[in-house]
């Protein structure tokens, strides 16, 4: 089995590639014509023999020396010549082409038939070597293509990086992936050229692949190559198959590559498509997945926050409305309602926040401020929150920075929100302000417990909230998810860091322009006009 | 009940603590607050409240095992505060020995109507003692002869019939759950069988309610059970 597969090829491309002359063959013919006038010249001048048969051997080994280095048809050539001379010269009657003596005939014959396969053997052998080169390099192409296969993406686009790679790895000028899509085909072009595929062919390769699955045996290939004329190209159709079934044609045109290569090409491409449809079913799937898993957090979380903050304020109302009471307790079912309502409104911004994060709709607009006017927007938004908390500020970097001091501000302002939710009642919470390497610093400390090591990487997921947290009265689990949100639109970062003698410490990185002085006008903040 | 009724109030949420206490207060009751489930346990020890209102989602405890541990040590009332999705806790803590619930967010005279209906039904019992007769509206209900009249007119129940009717009856104005009920009327194995049930309250409901189509004695908890009502 083994043989006859290497053995085939070789038969094909022999008849055509031993008579092909290339430049170097004209030289051998000539060196080897050359040595056999020379060699005539030293036997019958200088050096005469008497017995032909010191002459044939000289002149097979010359006629060796041209077959094991040149193509077929050189030796060929040189043979006749050779044995032309050996006749002329050295086999009596010298001077004619005839030969008398029978004997000489015999050797004459020997002679010619000796070169003749000698010469036929080793431009074999060679031509064996050329096809055995021309696979190896096939195979390196293939096995570079199918690295470029584990680099498949899940997309459109890595399909026609596919069909890219191909035309590079195989020189081929045009290369084409063909994916049937219902009526019609998606094609993913590569290579230099363009041609426009025929869908009925593409139609019919399909078809013919869907039908049958036959190994031929004699080409090394799977049924179903089609070389058809395309564009005044000649382009052949391969079927893409994923196991036995077809899932599309993979058309090459530009230059001609062995049938038993090309399917092996069809196989990788088809691996390929495969990957990339993989790819992105798993990745919808993962959507759908994070797009329900949200809907039911929020629906979760909604639930929760606004059952509370309703009730009360319902009940706060009907007493208000129905029972005598002091102006003392009026004015506590009063401003329970409005804290409830409060509540109510902050949930409802941070819902608003959110979508508005969701849908892309929030864009840093970059001006020129301080870290002063960042920090008191957000104590003023946090106002409330804070009531029962010390706020103690440290503003180290006193000079105009340019960012988006709203989205700053709001995303200082959730951070602070939480830790006045997890630190104690009365406990401080340190603000400091700093301008370090990679931007503008805030850092939040809390003094309260801190944050669970097994829910440190998740307080900024959406809804996330901790063990210790989910039977806390407030919070929703969006803000921190917000406020990271808010910062990366400026490109900022956070993070969060238990620190060892007190709560949990948030820090806040936002790059900015900065300016050395004060002086530009339009810097608001730091300013005195 | 010359004194006023003392109510146990636990929810973990001040706004609810800040708002319900006042009006509990207003309506002449006397009230405890408390904020966990433990502190709920001990107080309700301490001060032998006559009627728990228990929001069930509680930073310590279950709400359900408060209930429970309540029950085991006493008959009184209890009104659950619940959740609207949170269907299985409330029907567990009914099972647990819960007498009513109103879902969040309800409204101040929903709650105080399931109040006044619990403590009027424990002073009844406390009054009544075991006189096994109930008077409801027109109907009386004799447990002992097994006989129900309606204006003095005999209703004819078969025994099944007579089974539901003196289970609810008997818990009256209590939400007693479809599980509950199946249990103690068809036995254990019946509980996952609620068309006997539905089929046998519509039977009695023809036959005891004046109009059966909107009933006034036998009401239905949606999704949770049913309740005998009295007034």
């Amino acid at each position: 089995m083994l043989d006859t597969r290497r053995s085939r090829p070789s038969r094909r491309i022999s008849m055509r590639d031993i008579f092909r002359f290339r430049p170097a063959d004209f030289w051998w013919l000539a060196a080897g014509i050359g040595a056999i006038a020379l060699t005539t010249l030293v036997y019958s001048t200088w050096l005469p023999v008497a017995n032909p048969a010191t002459v044939s051997t000289t002149f097979l080994m010359l006629v060796l020396v041209v077959a094991a280095s040149a193509s077929l048809g050189a030796a060929v050539v040189v043979s006749l010549v050779s044995v032309l001379c050996f006749n002329y010269f050295f086999l009596p009657p010298v001077g004619t082409f005839t030969i008398a003596d029978p004997q000489n005939w015999v050797a004459f014959v020997a002679f010619l038939t000796v070169s003749l396969v000698a010469s036929n053997l080793s431009a074999r052998v060679r031509s064996r070597e050329r096809e055995a080169l021309s696979r190896r390099d096939e195979l390196a192409r293939l096995f570079d293509l199918s690295r470029d296969v584990l680099m498949v993406t899940d997309s459109s686009e890595a399909i026609s990086l596919m069909a890219r790679s191909i035309a590079r790895r195989f020189d081929l000028a045009f290369v084409a992936i063909a994916l049937p899509h219902a009526t019609d085909w998606d094609v993913f072009a590569g290579g230099t050229q363009k041609i426009e595929l025929d869908q009925h062919q593409l139609w019919s390769t399909f078809a013919a692949a869907q039908a049958s699955l036959e190994f031929d045996a004699s080409s090394r290939t799977y049924s179903g190559h089609r070389t058809v004329p395309s564009d005044g190209q000649e382009v052949t159709l391969v079927p893409l198959r994923s196991a036995t079934r077809p899932i599309g044609v993979l058309a090459a045109a530009g230059r001609t590559i062995e049938p038993g290569t090309l399917d092996a090409l069809a196989g990788i491409g088809a691996i390929a498509v495969e990957r990339a449809q993989f790819l992105d079913e798993r990745k919808a799937a993962e959507l759908t997945r994070q797009s329900e898993q949200l809907k039911a957090a929020l629906l979760a979380s909604l639930g929760h926050d606004l059952r509370t903050p309703l009730t009360a304020i319902r009940i706060a109302a009907t007493n208000v409305r129905d029972t005598a009471m002091s102006d003392e307790e009026r004015m506590d079912q009063t401003s329970l309602i409005l804290a409830e309502v409060e509540r109510l409104t902050r949930l409802f911004q941070n819902i608003l926040e959110m979508a508005r994060l969701d849908a892309g709709a929030v864009a840093a607009e970059a001006r020129w401020s301080h870290p002063s006017e960042i920090i008191e927007a957000a104590e003023s938004q946090v106002e409330e929150a804070l009531k029962h908390h010390r706020l103690n500020v440290r503003i180290e970097a006193d000079m105009p920075i340019e960012l988006d001091p709203r989205l700053a501000a709001a995303a200082i302002a959730h951070v602070l929100e939480n830790a006045a939710q997890y630190a104690p009642d009365g406990s401080n919470i340190d603000l400091t302000a700093f301008v370090g390497s990679d931007g503008l610093v805030f850092q939040i400390q809390d003094y309260g417990p801190g944050i669970a090591p097994n829910d440190l990487p998740h307080v900024f997921e959406r809804f996330y909230r901790g063990d210790a947290a989910q039977s806390r009265t407030s919070g929703t689990g969006m803000g921190l998810w917000i406020a990271r949100g808010l910062l990366a639109v400026q490109s900022g970062r956070i993070w969060v860091e238990n620190t060892a003698d007190a709560g949990a410490r948030f820090t806040v990185v936002i790059p900015v322009s900065t300016k050395g002085t004060v002086t530009v006008a339009g810097s608001s903040g730091t300013q005195t006009t | 009940m010359t004194q006023p009724a003392r109510i146990l109030l636990v929810d973990d949420e001040v706004a609810i603590q800040r708002s319900l206490g006042p009006l509990l207060r207003a309506r002449g009751y006397t009230v405890d607050v408390s904020g966990t489930g433990r502190d709920a346990l001990r107080l309700f020890e301490e001060r032998t409240p006559d009627l728990v209102v228990l929001d069930l989602g509680l930073p310590d405890i279950e709400g359900t095992e408060v209930c429970r541990r309540v029950r085991a040590i006493s008959k009184a009332p209890i009104i659950v505060l619940s959740a609207r999705g949170a269907d299985t806790d409330k029907v567990n803590a009914l099972d647990l020995g819960a007498d009513d619930y109103v879902t969040k967010p309800f409204s101040p005279d929903e709650l105080l109507a399931r109040i006044r209906v619990a403590l009027r039904r424990l002073s009844r019992d406390e009054q009544d003692g075991p006189t096994g007769v109930l008077r409801a509206g027109e109907l009386t209900i004799d447990y002992d002869r097994r006989r129900v009249l309606r204006e003095d007119v005999e209703i004819r129940l078969t025994p099944k019939e007579f089974d539901l009717l003196s289970l609810l009856a008997q818990n009256h104005d209590r939400v007693l759950t479809h599980r509950t009920i199946l249990k103690a009327v068809w036995g254990p194995n019946a509980v996952e069988q609620p068309e006997h049930l539905w089929t046998l309250i519509a039977l009695l409901r023809k036959k005891i309610e004046p109009d059966p189509a909107r009933p006034r004695y036998l009401l239905s908890e949606p999704w949770v059970g049913y309740r005998f009502a009295v007034e």
